[in-house]
């Protein structure tokens, strides 16, 4: 994990069988909501907002898509880390 | 879930000396608070649902062998004891026959489904001609936990 | 002229106009608006989503009072989703830009995002495009979209073309009493539309893979359900050739249906019952208009099939008490589920098998998933209460699973007294007799059961170890085998001697040419599609026992299944020529 000005990056990998369908969008939604920060996922050259549900499900994150997930503003440490707990736990999933 | 994930190896009666079906309930309830599975105080009430459900419909589906169960707030976790009597007790069985082997369950009320599960492998277990024989023949803790440990390694379908 | 092959899956010929169903995003209308109407078309759709986003919240917290956290999570998502600003952006600056109403550009954005879903390679996620379809037609509801069956709230007979249809949507034409036929893209005979087409004895044809793009609304059509035909816009031949055929048809209709209050009763006076076989409760009604005395067989699994999450308790109970309801007193047979093999429900950790026929489904599957097997016996237990409700266990292989399936039905019994639920306590149990180890141990097996169902589908694949949709040898698959006759006879033979009731469930029960045959053996009972019902009461009024008997006692000193088919054609030929 890297800060600069502000931004912080970390990579993580879908782990959980079913990927980034419905619920663990829902859960992911929930969590950088409660942030003030903005939050970027990326996959490739695609980019989405990580507080946007509908621009979340078109990531295509099967189990094993590595992800890049960006912060940027207030909390934006705390942010990832908790996002990056959510997803090493499998979302509470399998 | 297996056989060894309920039966308390504490409360495995190899030589149960009781007569009548009551004390045989009594005695395998007794065990599990021995063991330190149950509270001291709560022996008699457990003992009595037992019991209570037992009037209410024969546990004793044949073939020399009884599954007493009994759901109850006090009891913390879902467990199983074992008793084995060499002369056969009246358990009002289906088949009429005397039971030579009970396995008790006890679980707690908030668990139904983990409770059938566990009904549902004893059950399993024991309507297997050569466990049952076993089970009746053991005459050890020791080797009544190895046929435990023998039946968990090849499921009965 | 052009004539389209599909397949079949419901006999039957009927000529009529065409009214081709738009898919769901093709059906609202282009339509642009004046500028100062822009404003007012972005709140409209705005005000869609807030309302649509408030009615999912609503019944989100329903269902997680009533089924769980599983379901009420899919709501969950739908509520974020609508709750979500990007979307409502993307559409408004649609709005703006090309002057589109909220509707139309809602649908434009929706179908955009769908095919998203559809071009992605992982089929979980594909299956959400069907959570974005929902969306989607929650919020064209809201901005005062029709919905696809209101469209077709029908005024004139018609025959309908559609990509697909859904079980429901042709159960609500049918109810309109205007639907003639349809025809399909998609499907195959094992569909659930197809399966209920043929149980209405609706004529349609299926598979056709691009009818729609073919047909436009006002054609005439024909649909032959017995070749699996199409014929679109027929010339003076063609149309006086089927329009003849409809009419005879028709004719022979006319004749059964004058016996729909008729006992199916053999001339001398022996009375057999027959029942229907049913997969959803909607069809009952059209069981018993077609004089069928109970359901036989209820295969509850497409409950579980269509579900995705799977059905709750409360919501089998509903879908059971349902049926109950609509049998009306009458006796309903509730199979517990029958999954695996080639019906496997969404998720569920399906594993691949190498034989999946010969693997882990139905009871099997059942006695390793005890939480759904739980669920599904607690359901029928409560809805027991209500009517004469019966309990069959599929797919017993041999005793031990008979006493382990009855064995857990004790104990949810137990668990409904703790809870105290009402239930039937000596519900009777059944089992389906439909492999070849169940049929030789019949006489074991009747002792511990009040019925026995004969369900000659698996009992014939698994006895003449014949998959019959490999085209490569289906053609060994016959009822007509010797082997499985013999055992047909055998089973019902060990049923009478332990005083148990046997029935045969099947597709030979509601297939004309063995109804004597059938009756000839001992069978007193025989479930059957809806549609076979009143041919099967035909043959049986025009026969004597002792015909039959003599049928049964020469077919079984036959050989080969070409001779038994020949001579049960002969001789069902002599009562009804119809054959």
């Amino acid at each position: 994990m890297h800060d600069n000005s502000n931004s912080v990056r970390v990579e993580v990998t879908i782990s959980n069988r079913q990927g980034l369908h419905a619920r663990p969008v829902m859960r992911f939604v929930d969590i950088a909501m409660k942030y003030d920060c903005e939050i970027r996922v990326h996959k490739n050259e695609l980019t989405v907002d990580g507080k946007s549900p509908m621009e979340m499900m078109l990531l295509e994150a099967v189990q094993g898509t590595v992800l890049a997930l960006e912060a940027i503003g207030d909390g934006a440490t705390e942010a990832l880390e908790e996002l990056a707990r959510l997803i090493d736990g499998k979302f509470g999933e399998d | 879930m297996k056989l060894a994930d309920f039966v308390v190896p504490g409360a495995i009666l190899p030589n149960i000396t009781s007569t009548d079906r009551n004390g045989v309930i009594r005695d395998l309830v007794n065990a599990l608070a021995d063991a330190g599975e149950l509270a001291a105080e709560d022996v008699e009430v457990i003992a009595k649902a037992a019991i209570q459900r037992e009037n209410q419909g024969s546990t004793g589906f044949g073939k020399g062998v009884a599954v007493p169960h009994v759901k109850h707030v006090k009891i913390p976790r879902i467990m199983a004891a074992i008793g084995r009597s060499a002369a056969g007790v009246d358990f009002a069985a289906l088949d009429r026959s005397p039971v030579y082997t009970v396995v008790m369950l006890l679980s707690p009320p908030d668990q139904p489904e983990a409770h059938l599960q566990a009904m549902e492998r004893i059950f399993s277990h024991l309507q297997r001609d050569q466990f049952r024989r076993f089970l009746r023949q053991a005459e050890t803790v020791e080797s009544v936990v190895e046929l435990i440990r023998e039946a968990d390694e090849a499921p009965a379908g | 002229m052009p004539l389209r092959r599909g397949i079949g899956v419901s006999s039957g010929v009927v000529i009529g106009d065409a009214l081709v169903l738009e898919t769901e995003e093709a059906r609202v209308p282009r339509r642009i608006v004046p500028r100062d109407q822009i404003d007012h078309e972005v709140s409209v759709s705005d005000r869609a989503f807030e309302s649509a986003r408030k009615e999912v919240a609503a019944e989100r917290e329903q269902f997680a009072a009533r089924a769980g956290t599983e379901l009420a999570d899919i709501f969950g998502f739908h509520e974020r989703w609508l709750g979500d600003v990007k979307p409502r952006k993307e559409i408004a600056s649609l709005i703006r830009s090309k002057h589109y109403s909220a509707a139309y550009a809602i649908s434009v954005f929706m179908r955009k995002y769908r095919r998203r879903f559809q071009e992605m390679g992982s089929p979980f996620l594909q299956e959400r495009a069907r959570d974005i379809q929902d969306i989607e037609r929650r919020l064209l509801h809201h901005v005062g979209g029709e919905t696809r069956l209101e469209l077709a709230s029908l005024k004139d007979p018609i025959i309908i073309v559609a990509h697909d249809l859904t079980p429901s949507e042709l159960v609500a034409l049918e109810k309109t009493k205007r639907l003639l036929g349809f025809a399909t893209d998609a499907g195959g005979t094992t569909s659930h539309t197809a399966i209920i087409a043929a149980g209405l004895g609706i004529p349609a044809v299926v598979g056709l893979e691009n009818i729609t793009s073919n047909v436009s609304s006002g054609d005439t059509l024909v649909i032959d359900g017995l070749h699996g035909v199409v014929v679109v816009n027929p010339d003076e031949s063609q149309r006086s050739t089927y329009a003849a055929e409809a009419k005879h048809l028709e004719e022979v209709r006319d004749t059964l249906a004058e016996l729909t209050e008729l006992a199916a009763e053999t001339r001398d006076g022996v009375r057999i019952a027959l029942l229907g076989n049913i997969e959803f409760p909607l069809e009952i009604d059209d069981c018993i208009n077609r004089g069928a005395e109970g359901i036989g067989l209820f295969r509850t699994e497409f409950l579980f099939l269509e579900a995705d999450p799977l059905p709750g308790e409360e919501e089998q109970y509903r879908a059971y008490c349902d049926a109950v309801d609509a049998v009306a007193g009458r006796p309903l047979v509730i199979r517990t589920m029958d999954l695996g093999g080639d019906k496997c429900h969404r998720g569920g950790g399906w594993e691949v098998e190498k034989n999946p026929f010969l693997g882990l489904r139905s009871i099997r599957y059942s006695l390793q998933n005890l939480s759904m097997f739980r669920s599904q016996l607690r359901a029928i237990l409560r809805a027991s209460v209500h009517g004469d409700v019966r309990v069959m266990f599929p797919l017993i292989s041999r005793i031990m699973e008979l006493r382990q399936a009855k064995f857990v039905l004790s104990l949810v019994m137990e668990e409904l007294e703790e809870e105290g639920f009402e239930f039937k306590s000596d519900i009777p149990v059944g089992v389906m007799v439909e492999t070849p180890a169940a049929a030789i141990c019949a006489r074991e097996l009747g002792r511990e059961t009040d019925f026995m169902s004969i369900g000659t589908n698996d009992l014939i694949q698994y006895t003449l170890a014949v998959d019959r949709t490999n085209e490569r040898v289906a053609q060994l698959y016959s009822p007509a085998d010797p082997s499985i006759i013999r055992l047909i006879r055998r089973v019902v033979k060990d049923a009478d001697r332990t005083g148990t009731s046997i029935s045969l469930c099947g597709e030979m029960a509601g297939d004309p040419l063995f109804a004597i045959l059938l009756v000839g053996m001992g069978l007193r009972t025989l479930s059957m599609a809806a549609g076979n019902i009143p041919r099967t009461k035909k043959i049986i009024r025009s026969v004597s026992l002792a015909d039959a008997i003599r049928v049964r006692k020469r077919v079984m000193s036959f050989e080969t299944e070409r001779e038994v088919l020949n001579y049960l054609r002969d001789e069902t030929r002599k009562v009804w020529d119809e054959i």
